[in-house]
């Protein structure tokens, strides 16, 4: 089916108006005799008629763009941009173009003859702009045309499958993410084909160089300054400045942070250099338990050394060699940086869209400074609202007494709840869940949930004892949980339940995952399925992946818009060399990542989704390989 | 170059007829071409001058500091007024080429304020490539020009700058103009890039 796009007619009108003024003139002047045509040939075309755009629905869904570039004429591949009606930008999947070398305007990309875009498929309608030039002539500004909503019918009806389509089942040779030839593949089941995106690391080099880039990131970073990759970071930081106790000004407080976050985004940087020199993604390679476990032991040494110096009492010795690590005079900094670096690799290893673009941009291009870079500078972004903690938080926290003594407790506890929670990775879970309690019993006891109450106590009393008696009620929930086999910290009892087969639960449609973790189980599920189907990178130790499940998977829409299709969840909790063939060959860099393929098993362009994705990003996406 | 000439010819021509109706006779097309004046379009003041201000023909250009053909005849352009040494030249600012045009207009319009149009244009006429702000910046830098200074400049006068940008966008569009360059020489529009020779006949018609 095809449309034409609705011209601006006014635009049109004033133009024509124009030259019919001008014959008019020459009619009148005389000099104009037998040379009407002069104008058709050197008068620069209204850019609609230079640039024929014509719009069709291709059967694998979206919206595929042809222009028909008139003689002389060129379209820049760069300016091409399209965007939904309520403004979110569109990538649009484009073939690579002519270089035109032009001595004051460098190198740039530029189609003749013809041009080619692929959208997604995208709610409402959609607006597409584009600029061109005439050869020698004139620039145009941008033209927007706006297209009308694509209705699903169109875009699957089978009578809408272009002439040339190639059967199924034909050659299927050709490897993945083979660049540009996804269309023209045709695909067996049980094998799949990537989509071949602009990575957005290539963009922004391509629009503004370096600079752009660091800029970027560092903004990107900024962005995710309060996901919850970077949230566990604040209690640390938190707990390494209360550590410092009294006497702390804005400006040590500052630097601390600033030592923290410069190890941070190292170690992020870090994480670009490892990735190419050996192809991993080092912050999974890190979820081992050896290094898990060591970092839990670090949390527990930090938490120990916050009760120890006024409280447990530890042996002198013992004082000294723990606070090295971040919380004494000495060394502060040292562990200010031990920290920071762990933390980025370990504590929040996320897989977020900057991220997986910087990776894959080194793993494509070899380009490791610049995507180390773009890494640092991302790190730096993250770090901002830390800074700006370790700067004026500083000066919030209590000088000296009592009152410091119990903020370093509470952090003591963070510090144990780190620990405890990094352990339950490694651990099976009920005993991650017998970890909780006993951490729920020792925050009990120390808040003077035993402690014993008089007539004369006050109010502040009253509360620390009640909120210890809660947590001792919780540890104790806790510890009954995990004695009945529960392991989620949230849902303990969940083991006691008996099975509901009643009508309360058959009206909850959970969505099913077949669990796959190597690349010969998810082929064969694939080839056992003609439905499109979603892959989700997930692990235990992934941190939105939590997010993902509370927010994403329990969505009634996208729970409709997944029935039918096959869902896989592609379980990166158990490392090892499958799971990392699994990540190269779905081109990921790790969990959480969203991979949708139409029934053909190919990756629709524009619809892979890493970081976390809300409710209808996924929806869309799912919309486009239906 | 036949072909090119034979139209300037024509415009040449048209020109002559035209000139006593003005540029009112290219533009009248609805409500909004009506309020628009040969004045308005050649002389308006708050639009930087080069060349000869006191010069017989006014020759107007709309153009965009990144569009390739404004910056490639930008030096015969110049050469020709300046051999010419008798012409009123009007650069008018109209940014077609998104974000980084706009700033350069910014940045050039508030250096007006500050008598230093004429070094600011020049500059990011002689810039070559695609602009971005830390090019352009650099490229005025270059020129011993203290951005900041011109951005201050701007940002005094911006409800001026702004207007004047938008004036000449809608001009542009009531005159039927299809993009950058475009040139008005005495009252004869020429739609496109032109060279030394164009443009001498096109003064040469605007003078007879």
């Amino acid at each position: 089916m095809k449309r034409r796009a609705p011209y601006s007619s006014l635009y049109r009108h004033a133009i024509g108006e124009a030259f019919r003024t001008l014959a008019m003139l020459l009619l009148l002047t005389g000099v104009a005799a037998a040379q009407e045509t002069v104008f058709a040939q050197g008068e620069p075309m209204d850019p609609r008629e230079a640039f024929e755009l014509t719009v069709t629905a291709p059967p694998e869904g979206g919206r595929l763009l042809r222009w028909k570039i008139a003689e002389g004429y060129y379209l820049y591949r760069d300016y091409l941009s399209a965007k939904t009606a309520d403004g979110a930008s569109l990538p649009l999947e484009t073939d690579q173009g002519v270089a035109k070398e032009d001595p004051t305007f460098g190198t740039v990309e530029v189609y003749y003859d013809s041009a080619e875009a692929r959208m997604p498929a995208a709610a409402g309608p959609v607006q597409v702009t584009y600029q061109g030039c005439q050869e020698d002539g004139i620039c145009y500004p941008p033209v927007t045309e706006e297209l009308p909503a694509l209705s699903q019918a169109s875009s699957w009806s089978a009578t809408n499958a272009p002439a040339g389509e190639p059967p199924v089942g034909g050659d299927a040779s050709a490897p993945p993410a083979e660049p540009g030839e996804a269309d023209a593949e045709t695909v067996k089941a049980g094998t799949f084909t990537l989509a071949d995106d602009a990575g957005m690391l290539g963009g922004l080099r391509d629009r503004g160089g370096a600079t752009r880039v660091l800029l970027g990131f560092f903004g990107f970073g900024l962005l995710l300054a309060f996901t919850p990759c970077v949230l566990p970071m604040f209690p640390i930081l938190a707990g390494l400045l209360a550590g410092q106790g009294e006497g702390m000004g804005a400006r040590r407080g500052f630097a601390l942070s600033a030592v923290y976050v410069v190890a941070m985004a190292s170690a992020l940087s870090l994480l670009g250099i490892v990735a190419a020199w050996s192809g991993q993604n080092l912050q999974i390679v890190l979820q081992s338990p050896w290094a898990v476990g060591a970092v839990a032991v670090i949390f527990v040494a930090l938490a120990l050394s916050m009760f120890g110096l006024y409280d447990l009492r530890l042996p002198e010795a013992w004082n000294a060699s723990l606070s090295g690590a971040g919380s004494g005079r000495r060394g502060t900094f040292g562990g200010a940086a031990v920290l920071g670096f762990t933390s980025a690799l370990i504590m929040g290893p996320c897989v977020t869209a900057p991220l997986a673009g910087a990776l894959l941009y080194i793993a494509q291009t070899g380009d490791v400074a610049l995507g180390a870079g773009a890494l640092f500078a991302l790190g730096l972004g993250q770090g901002v609202p830390l800074l700006a903690m370790g700067a004026f938080g500083a000066r919030v926290l209590p000088r000296a007494g009592a009152w410091m003594d119990r903020v370093k407790l509470v952090f003591g506890f963070a510090f144990l709840a780190m620990a405890a929670w990094l352990a339950g990775r490694i651990v099976p879970p009920a005993a991650g869940l017998a970890l909780w309690a006993a951490l729920l019993v020792l925050a009990g006891v120390f808040a003077g949930g035993l402690d014993r109450l008089d007539a004369a106590s006050g109010a502040g009393a009253r509360m620390r004892k009640a909120a210890g008696l809660v947590a001792l009620l919780s540890a104790a929930l806790l510890g009954l949980g995990a004695a009945s086999g529960g392991d989620d910290p949230l849902r303990p009892l969940a083991g006691l339940r008996v099975p509901a087969g009643g009508s309360a639960e058959a009206g909850q449609t959970e969505l099913v995952f077949t669990t796959v973790t190597t690349v010969p189980e998810l082929e064969a599920v694939l080839g056992g399925s003609d439905a499109p189907t979603m892959i989700y990178f997930t692990a235990d130790w992934c941190v939105t992946c939590r997010v993902i499940e509370r927010r994403v998977w329990s969505d009634r829409g996208v729970q409709e818009a997944l029935s039918g299709m096959t869902v896989i969840a592609a379980d990166l909790s158990d490392f090892d060399a499958g799971s990392q063939n699994l990540l190269d060959q779905l081109n990921s860099v790790g969990p959480p990542t969203m991979i949708f393929l139409d029934a053909r098993g190919r990756e629709a362009a524009g619809t892979r989704l890493v970081g976390e994705p809300g409710p209808e990003d996924v929806i869309a996406s799912v919309r486009a390989v239906r | 170059m036949t072909r090119l000439n034979r139209r300037h010819l024509l415009l040449g021509g048209l020109a002559t007829a035209g000139s006593a109706a003005g540029l009112l006779l290219f533009s009248r097309n609805g409500a909004t071409a009506q309020d628009l004046t040969r004045e308005d379009v050649l002389f308006d003041p708050d639009n930087p001058e080069l060349g000869n201000p006191e010069g017989d023909v006014t020759l107007v250009e709309f153009f965009d500091y990144q569009c390739p053909y404004c910056k490639a005849n930008h030096p015969i352009l110049t050469d020709v007024v300046a051999a010419d040494g008798n012409i009123r030249l009007v650069m008018k600012d109209w940014p077609i080429f998104g974000a980084p045009s706009v700033r350069a207009a910014q940045l050039a319009l508030g250096a007006a304020s500050l008598d230093a149009y004429e070094t600011a244009n020049a500059t990011l006429m002689a810039t070559e490539g695609r602009l971005d702000d830390a090019l352009i910046d650099e490229a005025l830098e270059d020129a011993g020009l203290d951005v900041a200074d011109l951005q201050a400049a701007y940002q005094n006068d911006r409800n001026k700058w702004d207007g004047l940008i938008a004036r000449n966008g809608r001009q542009a569009s009531i005159l039927g103009l299809r993009g950058t360059p475009a040139f008005i020489v005495g009252t004869a529009l020429y739609p496109g890039a032109m060279d030394g020779e164009a443009l001498r006949e096109a003064i040469e018609m605007a003078r007879s």
